[in-house]
């Protein structure tokens, strides 16, 4: 789709270019070969299709719910059963055909019936095993398929079930962090680097960021338990997109788009008043530090001194996490001051390195960890607007020295 | 990586989707065909139902099933430290003088059953985390054995409740020599209201 949208812009672009002279009509032309025929889209005829199918199966789904205790059980699974091959059959014959995304439509559609059937044949024959259980079968049918055919909707399917399973261990049972989740993970991220795809590079980003959420989900104050996650996943993002073939590179720096967003949310527990103090150990203490030491290393590899800045804003971030309820004498402003440049961290580096996720995470939590210091009620009035007063004389320092650096690095 | 790729796209693509669906479709039909062998291979047990808070008794169409061994005296494990609330557990149980099941022992691992004696394999609910900063067993455990759901069509769950409060209700388990069980009938005031069919 932005591969359209793109090749739409760059045409436009080129008929301007050469009607105004900045390159030759051959030029352009030979530009036009090299980039191939527009890339095809989903058509409307497609999309309409793909609306009628829906309709239909919502149709024949109501009118079984309607009729199910009825039918003979063994009629009901042989119904499952055909749902989910009828599905697979469907895919099989778009693919033959050429018409990828209904393949693919169909390969989810299949992965979901097939979930359905879980559920049900569970009703039917009065099994009353763990969920967890359930939604982890429920995954590596669909990761299966999503594997053998390519379909991203079933690799959708297959982490929205994985991390079911992973935050139902997580939360009923106790059993953080989730460890066997990652293997599962490594297989999806596995296939969006065999595939190169964009939706897979995204969906494994959330399934990772999801997965930490829900390991946090047993303690009190979960904020160090996601700094953590969020750090390991930003320095690792950024340590990836350093080196190596295009779709790893790719897939680190979606990872690390992701991850800068998960700034937000950590920051602004480590700034409000979270009641209970962080939950912090050992484990989660390694995979901060990873964190940072892959941001670094990202910095030499890449030669970027703006890495050095996200590196900084994941260490400030982990601070601001770790001494928020420390408890000492003035802690909580060492804290709003650590929270507020690696915001400030986080801008810059985005900036730097012309990468807007970073850009718009970095500003999102700036004014959130601002409205945090603005509206909470340590401290007096007098106190916070002398604090902000500071950190504002810092940030302009900031920029002076920022202004000095640029031009020079631009000479260079 | 590219090699992968490479081979994925030497097999015919019809063939991968058909492989894709026998996957999922086996992985059902597993579902159904490890309970038949259950019930076809396990001893039946019979066992007492427990009163339910009735709130939490019926909740869309399946009865929510609490027996006389759902808790069990932990006596030997107490206190010593739990495996967390996925480990599994293994209760044997006896027959009563009455026919029912009642359990006698808990243990960690698989024991040796003689004469009647069956056991059971069981998740515990709770009763694994007594103790501060450590999880040790407690005194009694909740456990759950896959038992504890007996979906009904709709508006014939009533009765059934009607029945337990009673105490008229009793199930007919099929318990396998590894511990796995099923239910195989329900009985109000002993007699078959619902017989499972294999299939």
């Amino acid at each position: 789709m932005f591969d359209r949208h793109y090749r739409r812009r760059l045409d436009a672009d080129l008929v301007g270019w050469q009607a105004n002279g900045t390159i030759s009509a051959e030029a352009g032309d030979a530009i036009r070969r090299a980039l191939g025929p527009m890339p095809g889209g989903i058509g409307v005829a497609t999309v309409v299709g793909i609306a009628g199918g829906l309709l239909i199966a919502a149709a024949f789904l109501a009118f079984v719910a309607a009729n199910w205790s009825a039918i003979p059980r063994v009629a009901r699974l042989g119904m499952l059963l055909a749902a989910i091959a009828g599905a697979h059959a469907l895919g099989a014959w778009f693919a033959r055909e050429k018409r990828d995304h209904l393949a693919d439509t169909a390969v989810a559609v299949g992965a979901i019936a097939f979930g359905a059937s879980i559920a049900l044949v569970g009703q039917m024959y009065h099994l009353a095993g763990d969920f967890a259980a359930a939604m982890l079968l429920w995954g590596l049918g669909a990761l299966a398929a999503a594997a053998l055919t390519g379909s991203r909707g079933a690799l959708a399917v297959a982490l929205v079930a994985a991390c079911m399973w992973s935050g139902t261990r997580a939360i009923q049972f106790e059993d953080t962090p989730h460890l066997p989740f990652v293997a599962f993970w490594l297989v999806a991220a596995a296939l969006a680097l065999l595939w190169n795809s964009a939706p897979a590079r995204h969906l494994v980003s959330i399934a990772a960021l999801v997965w930490w959420g829900v390991n946090g989900g047993d303690v009190p104050n979960p904020a160090f338990v996601w700094a953590a996650g969020t750090a390991l996943l930003l320095g690792g993002g950024l340590l990836v997109q350093a080196r190596g073939p295009e779709a790893v590179r790719m897939l680190g720096e979606v990872g690390a788009a992701y991850a800068a967003f998960a700034t937000i949310p950590v920051l602004a527990f480590a700034v409000f008043d979270v009641s209970g103090t962080p939950a912090i150990s050992a484990w989660l203490i390694v995979c901060g530090v990873l964190g940072v030491v892959f941001a670094t290393g990202a910095s030499a590899l890449m030669g970027r001194p703006s890495l050095v800045l996200a590196s900084a804003a994941i260490a400030l971030m982990l601070v601001a996490v770790g001494l928020s309820h420390a408890g000492f004498a003035g802690s909580e402003w060492l804290t709003k001051a650590a929270a507020l440049a690696a915001a400030l961290c986080l801008i810059v580096s985005g900036m730097l390195d012309d990468t807007r996720a970073r850009v718009i995470a970095g500003w999102v939590a700036l004014a959130v960890v601002i409205a945090a210091i603005t509206w909470t009620v340590q401290g007096s009035l007098l106190k916070r607007s002398f604090f902000l007063a500071i950190a504002g004389a810092a940030a302009i320092l900031l920029a002076l020295a920022l202004g000095r650096l640029r031009p020079r690095e631009a000479e260079r | 990586m590219n090699r992968l790729r490479r081979a994925l796209a030497r097999v015919p693509r019809p063939a991968l989707f058909a492989a894709a669906g026998l996957i999922q479709v086996a992985l059902i039909a597993a579902m159904v065909i490890d309970r038949a062998s259950i019930l076809r291979q396990g001893t039946e047990i019979t066992l007492d139902t427990r009163p339910v808070d009735p709130r939490d008794f019926l909740r869309g169409d399946y009865v929510q099933l609490r027996y006389q061994i759902s808790t069990v005296r932990l006596d030997a494990l107490a206190g010593t430290p739990s495996a967390g609330k996925d480990a599994p557990l293994y209760v044997k149980l006896t027959p009563n003088p009455d026919g029912f099941y009642a359990a006698v022992s808990v243990h960690l691992e698989p024991v040796p059953v003689v004469g009647r004696e069956v056991l059971i394999k069981g998740r515990i609910a709770y009763g694994y985390n007594c103790g501060g900063d450590v999880r040790i067993y407690c005194h009694s455990a909740d456990v759950t054995y896959g038992l504890e759901r007996y979906f009904v069509p709709e508006g014939e769950g009533r009765v059934i409740e009607s029945a337990r409060n009673q105490g008229k209700v009793s199930v007919v388990a099929a318990v396998t020599s590894d511990g796995r069980a099923a239910i195989k009938r329900l009985l109000i005031d002993g007699k078959p209201v619902y017989d499972e069919p294999m299939f």
